[in-house]
């Protein structure tokens, strides 16, 4: 398989959340406080929400923009969000889409939450295509939250002032015990900044919260 | 999906703007149709209202 961009291992995981999309989405009920708190001081008319899942943050998104739009890679998680939409009675926009290469206008989004999704891709160039992506569809006075997970998670054991992040696999147990493994690259604090500042994206806050890296991005 | 989306969604790979054929809507929403990139040639379709606009590479399912 020819491979230029990476997506060949891209494909991975959407084969994994595709196949763990029902019972994942079972424990991701309800929506982070610190995407609560960002999205309580955003508005305007377009709404991203890239590696939306199930959609907990997509149904925020439409309470503050005019259009919300959730992307995702995983078509199962896609049809979860789509079960949560109806169910839940919001009415947002369901795209599958590569996180690297969003099929959205350029300058087009005013509020962006990117949460728990750049840490899946599996080598530093598409992640940092991911961030320019994002940096080349938010609107001149855009503002984007983007979080991942980071070496200061209690269940790593790397130093608090580690300076750069590590692959590893970590496994979703589904409810007959099968195991399916996830990549997932876990960022220094620092590297997680120094990514963003080279994709062209302005820092205007960051801080580690329950183990994760957030920036707030202009 | 929504014909409002024309306005935003463009092609993942040349984020061109794309031409739209319908084939099946229940009042507003497109449930299955296409997405074509007049500057690549490239096809998206939609299924069950989500367009799907995977990289080519990418919308195959990956080998487990």
């Amino acid at each position: 398989m020819t491979d230029e961009r990476g997506s060949g291992r891209r494909g991975e995981i959407q084969s994994v959340y595709d196949e763990i999309a029902g019972h994942f989405s079972e424990t991701r009920a309800y929506p982070w406080p610190e995407v609560e708190e960002f999205l309580a001081s955003a508005t305007g008319d377009l709404g991203l929400d890239l590696g939306c899942g199930n959609g907990r943050h997509t149904a925020l998104l439409t309470e503050v923009t005019k259009t919300a739009v959730g992307v995702d890679v995983s078509r199962g998680l896609l049809g979860e969000a789509q079960t949560k939409m109806h169910d839940d009675d919001w009415t947002g926009a369901l795209v599958q889409g590569d996180a690297a290469a969003i099929p959205l206008a350029s300058g087009s989004v005013d509020v962006a939450v990117y949460v728990a999704t750049l840490h899946h891709l599996p080598d530093r160039e598409s992640r940092l295509e991911s961030l320019r992506e994002l940096d080349r569809v938010l609107a001149p006075d855009g503002r984007a939250l983007v979080s991942t997970w980071s070496t200061a998670h209690d269940r790593f054991e790397a130093p608090a002032d580690a300076e750069t992040g590590f692959e590893t696999t970590v496994d979703w147990t589904l409810p007959d015990g099968e195991t399916v493994p996830r990549f997932y690259y876990i960022y220094a604090p620092t590297e997680f900044e120094r990514d963003l500042d080279e994709s062209g994206l302005a820092v205007t806050d960051s801080y580690v919260s329950s183990g994760n890296c957030y920036a707030e991005l202009r | 999906m929504n014909e409002d989306l024309m306005d935003i969604l463009c092609c993942p790979l040349d984020k061109h703007e794309l031409e739209l054929a319908v084939e099946s809507r229940d009042d507003d929403e497109i449930l299955t149709g296409t997405l074509t990139c007049p500057e690549c040639g490239e096809v998206y379709p939609i299924e069950d209202g989500i367009p799907n606009m995977l990289p080519p590479d990418m919308r195959e399912e990956a080998p487990a």
